[in-house]
């Protein structure tokens, strides 16, 4: 059944070098004129992803869903949200996908489920039966006290009371989301059912949401337990053992120093293959705001070596923002020190904004921006629409303001859907800055000088240079504290990466001796650089502009 | 193997014309050199006395290094050639020579002892990158240091003084501490010149990335001051939280230097000599700069006060002693204070001499009313606008200094305000003369600090 063969290799290291794209399934292409989009969809505009270079897909919750937390809360764990399609789409998307040589990672929420999944309604009404401990009950609401409250906006307590069991239930999240008991045997074997039920289907691997709280002992604040990490290292063996080159991304939002701990073992890494650096993104803005390399390349000092086998995810945005609260631990640290005291800071961080209006349409500093996401080290992972500058609507309020449709052409509902545009899930942005008929993807596409076509030039760029999924990375310094220089190293490729961060133009001189005879080129147009030599390199840069540079290991390299 | 009447006439005509020859302008009536000791066959370093002509001498440090044939890369420190035909060898300043240089680090690596010259070894050897090749940073006023990759640095004095150099034994002393806030020393190089023990060279950690307060103040006073009408907290590039930090660090250096070179406690008498000896400064200066008249009777004002604050003596240890924005680096981790040598023209028992911590905090803060009004200088055609903000810019960093310093010392500077204020305004008459002889541009600076402190703002610290 399968159309076309697939151009998936194998390939073990593939994640480290992959360009990542979160693509919401409601809102990239409708292809049934119902105002939503749906796999279909996406699947005919796989060609335009292709084009753009992205290496996989992530794919966040589509399963059965009463939808009251974006699809997080899954009331069926095997079974597609009927508006987004049937198994035999996503079979179909995936074999198209596949044969473009794009793979596809989809959300998995282990930690809990909706409360209208079936277990635990029957964990509700029968708690003899079956299910009676898929879930974790307990009679008064004052065991576990040390566990902090998440959300504690909307929820007093981490224990709700049920009516129909006349017990409380145990939820880290939200009340209507029942944390699993990972202490059950058939609780675990469902899970793994679950997860072997999606890798049959040939998906290629999992971004596993909210790991850190699986188990909960008493006496502790239940996170990051050794029975969470002992769970993982079993998903882990079974996948590695009949699934070879599938991928579990850990979501655990806290400190690099805490999340390498769900790589595993630091010798073999035995856990999950990639986890999400929270701290990079507000680092790469604070950066810039206060015009100095330190946020960055602090952070980047404070960053904990990896397994071999092992990859950062890393973002710009996303809808998994770092709260502040995540960070208060480090009290003494940088960016809480310089966070609380600055209200902009504030207010643009812990807020959904897309890039392009949080950095207000500035194309110098969105490149900028972009191209240490592609540069840093770990794999980047795009959002939708920030590849032509998307804009959000912040009228729809925090969560739907930067899930509104994709902006494919300037006709009716900008392309995405041909229903009548009362009917979409949200409307399409139609403000005069960032509205569909001025920012689209086929004005850019037309257009060689775009943001689209910088975005997917500097992707090919970065995918031609294995140094930048798989080098070491040195942060070289530098006379100038506004500007961010590092070099990435893979074998013989070498990438100099210099970024002015201020609005100004500077100057900085490098001290390149370890490179002295190479002669550098610059790797989007191909200009040879002066050649290195004994005294510091001097190079100027425009404001929020940056070089990368290839440094060829001799000089008579480059003359061939 | 003696050169020394060859050399001769090469170092006479050379050495006047190095950045760090202290002698500029002066009549020279002698040059004597002997050598101190071979490093190889081909390098030696000489001791070079000056003598001018008011019959004082200065010593300079001069390794060189002998090449049979011309070497291109070394033309720029080429003094010349001496002997002659197939005896000719040219004569290279031997600190831009690479293999000369790696003798200083195998020396102390190895702890070599030669009688004449003593390397010391204070870390592991391990720690000593030998297999990097040196690069000589220029630009510098009194030493010459070699960069050995980002590894370390050999810093070479180049003028001699006899007794150990403070900045190798503050950073001896704080190391074996295990300071967070200085490098760690890795070695030194001494003899004994002229029948004196004499500190030759130091080599220390490289701060690796670093970039010294001087240049990061000066990129937020330029975010500031590119802004429309933006206050100092509000601008993007705001210094504050660094400025605390870097108080913190101050503080804590204080406190590890207190623990290693203990406390003290000058009289009142002593302290109202010093208060003397500022108002003598002044004096002086105000020779040289008249403009200082108007604040004269202020200052005088303020030395008075500052004497009786202290009528029972004043809390004394080992200092900085020539603490800057420029003389603190930050590193990815933390702020590290360097160059312990204290004041370079004074002789080394004056540097070493116990004195009080708001020194070093009212040099700090000298230097951040530097930063906040170097743009209104350089400037063209600034506006009481840009003075303004300059001068916002440099209040709240101060204060932010000073906060941090509490935090960090368990004492806020700012209650001793008559005496640090007396300290500021004594490195402020200094700077004055010095601009007015050199930049006069930059005299306003000094001036106008001379004008708030002798009259202070409820809120100036």
């Amino acid at each position: 059944m399968t159309s076309e063969p697939s151009a998936i290799r194998r390939e073990p290291d593939w994640f480290k070098r992959a360009v990542f794209y979160e693509v919401l399934l409601r809102g990239f292409a409708d292809s049934d004129s119902d105002g939503s989009g749906d796999i279909r969809g996406l699947q005919s505009k796989l060609d335009y992803l292709q084009w753009l270079g992205v290496d996989c897909l992530w794919l966040p919750p589509f399963f059965m869903s009463p939808l009251r937390d974006g699809g997080y809360d899954v009331s069926d764990y095997t079974v597609i949200l009927p508006d987004y399609g049937t198994i035999d789409d996503f079979k179909a998307f995936l074999d198209e996908a596949h044969a473009r040589g794009i793979r596809v990672i989809i959300d998995f929420v282990m930690n809990h489920t909706s409360d209208a999944h079936p277990w635990f309604q029957s964990s509700r009404s029968d708690p003899d039966g079956p299910y009676g401990d898929y879930y974790i009950w307990n009679d008064d609401d004052t065991r576990f006290p040390d566990a902090r409250i998440i959300f504690v906006d909307t929820e007093p307590s981490n224990w709700t009371f049920d009516p129909v069991r006349k017990q409380y239930y145990w939820h880290r999240f939200f009340s209507h989301q029942p944390d699993l008991n990972f202490d059950s045997p058939e609780v675990q074997a469902d899970i793994l059912n679950a997860l072997r039920f999606w890798l049959d289907l040939g998906i290629d691997g999992f971004r596993l949401d909210a790991v850190p709280y699986l188990y909960v002992r008493d006496g502790t604040n239940g996170e990051n337990l050794p029975e969470t990490h002992e769970f993982l290292r079993r998903v882990r063996k079974e996948v590695d053992r009949d699934y070879p080159d599938r991928v579990l991304l850990c979501e655990a939002n806290q400190w690099p120093a805490d999340v390498v701990a769900y790589f595993g073992d630091p010798n073999v890494g035995d856990e999950c293959h990639m986890a999400f650096h929270f701290p990079v993104m507000p680092r790469i803005f604070m950066a810039v705001r206060r015009e100095s390399r330190y946020p960055i390349s602090e952070i980047m000092a404070q960053t904990p070596s990896i397994p071999d086998n092992c990859q950062w995810g890393i973002f710009l945005r996303n809808h998994d923002e770092l709260t502040l609260e995540m960070v208060t631990d480090e009290e003494r640290d940088y960016m809480w020190a310089e966070y609380a005291k600055d209200p902009r800071m504030k207010a643009n961080i812990g807020i959904r904004r897309r890039l392009a209006p949080l950095l207000e349409n500035d194309l110098n500093q969105i490149e900028l921006f972009t191209a240490l996401l592609l540069a840093l080290p770990g794999s980047p992972v795009l959002y939708y629409g920030d590849e032509i500058g998307m804009g959000d609507n912040i009228w729809l309020g925090d969560r739907d303001g930067v899930r509104t449709p994709m902006q494919w052409t300037p006709d009716r509902n900008a392309g995405f859907s041909t229903c009548d545009p009362g009917r979409l899930y949200l409307p399409v942005n139609m403000d005069s800055l960032y509205g569909y008929q001025v920012t689209n993807v086929e004005a850019q596409t037309r257009n060689t000088s775009s943001l689209l076509h910088w975005t997917r030039r500097m992707i090919h760029v970065r995918k031609a240079n294995p140094a930048f999924g798989m080098g070491t990375f040195t942060d070289l310094g530098g006379s100038n504290p506004c500007v961010l220089s590092f070099v990435r190293e893979f074998g013989d490729d070498i990438v100099l990466c210099v970024n002015n961060l201020s609005r100004f133009a500077q100057p900085v001189e490098l001290d390149l001796r370890p490179w002295s005879g190479s002669a550098p080129i610059e790797l989007i147009g191909g200009s040879q650089f002066p050649v290195i030599g004994e005294l510091p390199y001097l190079l100027t840069l425009s404001g929020h502009g940056f070089y990368w540079l290839r440094l060829p290991r001799r000089a008579e390299d480059v003359s061939s | 193997m003696n050169h020394t009447a060859g050399l001769q006439p090469l170092i006479a005509a050379w050495l006047p014309q190095q950045r760090w020859f202290g002698g500029k302008g002066r009549d020279i009536e002698s040059f004597e050199l002997h050598a101190l000791d071979h490093l190889g066959d081909a390098t030696t370093i000489w001791v070079v006395d000056v003598g001018y002509v008011d019959s004082t001498t200065e010593t300079y440090q001069v390794p060189l290094v002998l090449h049979e044939h011309p070497v291109d890369s070394l033309e720029h420190v080429l003094l010349g050639t001496i002997g002659e035909d197939g005896g000719t060898r040219w004569v290279y300043d031997a600190l831009h020579d690479k293999d000369s240089t790696t003798k200083w680090l195998e020396g102390i690596r190895d702890g070599r002892d030669s009688g004449r010259l003593r390397f010391a070894l204070t870390a592991e050897p391990e720690s000593i990158p030998v297999a990097e090749s040196s690069l000589a940073m220029g630009g510098e006023q009194s030493n010459t240091s070699l960069m050995y990759g980002d590894i370390a640095i050999l810093k070479v004095f180049r003028r001699l003084q006899p007794g150990v150099n403070p900045d190798v034994e503050v950073q001896e002393a704080l190391s074996r501490l295990g300071a967070a806030h200085v490098p760690r020393l890795l070695g030194h190089v001494e003899s004994t010149v002229d029948g004196e023990l004499t500190s030759l060279a130091m080599l220390q950690e490289y701060m690796t990335t670093a970039t010294d307060g001087w240049e990061l103040a000066k990129a937020s006073v330029r975010d500031l001051m590119a802004e429309a009408d933006l206050h100092a907290e509000e601008a993007g590039g705001d210094f504050a939280a660094e400025a605390a930090r870097l108080g913190i660090a101050v503080a804590e250096v204080h406190r590890d230097l207190a623990i290693a070179f203990g406390t003290s406690r000058t009289s009142g008498a002593a302290w109202q000599a010093r208060t003397h000896a500022m108002r003598a400064k002044l004096d002086e200066a105000l020779r040289i700069v008249p403009a200082l008249d108007e604040v004269a009777p202020g200052l005088r004002a303020l030395y008075t006060e500052a004497a009786g604050a202290a009528a029972d003596g004043l809390a004394t240890q080992r200092i900085h002693a020539d603490l800057h924005l420029g003389q603190a680096l930050r590193t990815v981790h933390r702020w590290v204070l360097i160059d312990f040598e204290g004041e370079p023209m004074a002789d080394i028992a004056t540097r070493r001499a116990p004195d009080s911590a708001l020194r070093d905090i009212a040099g700090m803060l000298r230097s951040f009313d530097y930063a906040g009004h170097h743009r209104v200088i350089e400037a063209t055609g600034s506006t009481p606008q840009l003075a303004y903000r300059a001068e916002e810019w440099a209040q709240r960093n101060r204060n932010a200094f000073c906060d941090g310093y509490a935090e960090g010392a368990g004492f806020d500077p700012r209650t001793q305000g008559a005496i640090l204020r007396a300290f500021e305004a004594e490195k402020a008459v200094y700077e004055a003369v010095y601009e007015a002889r050199n930049r006069p541009s930059w005299l306003a600076i000094p001036l106008a600090s001379l004008h708030g402190l002798v009259e202070p703002k409820a809120a100036a610290s």
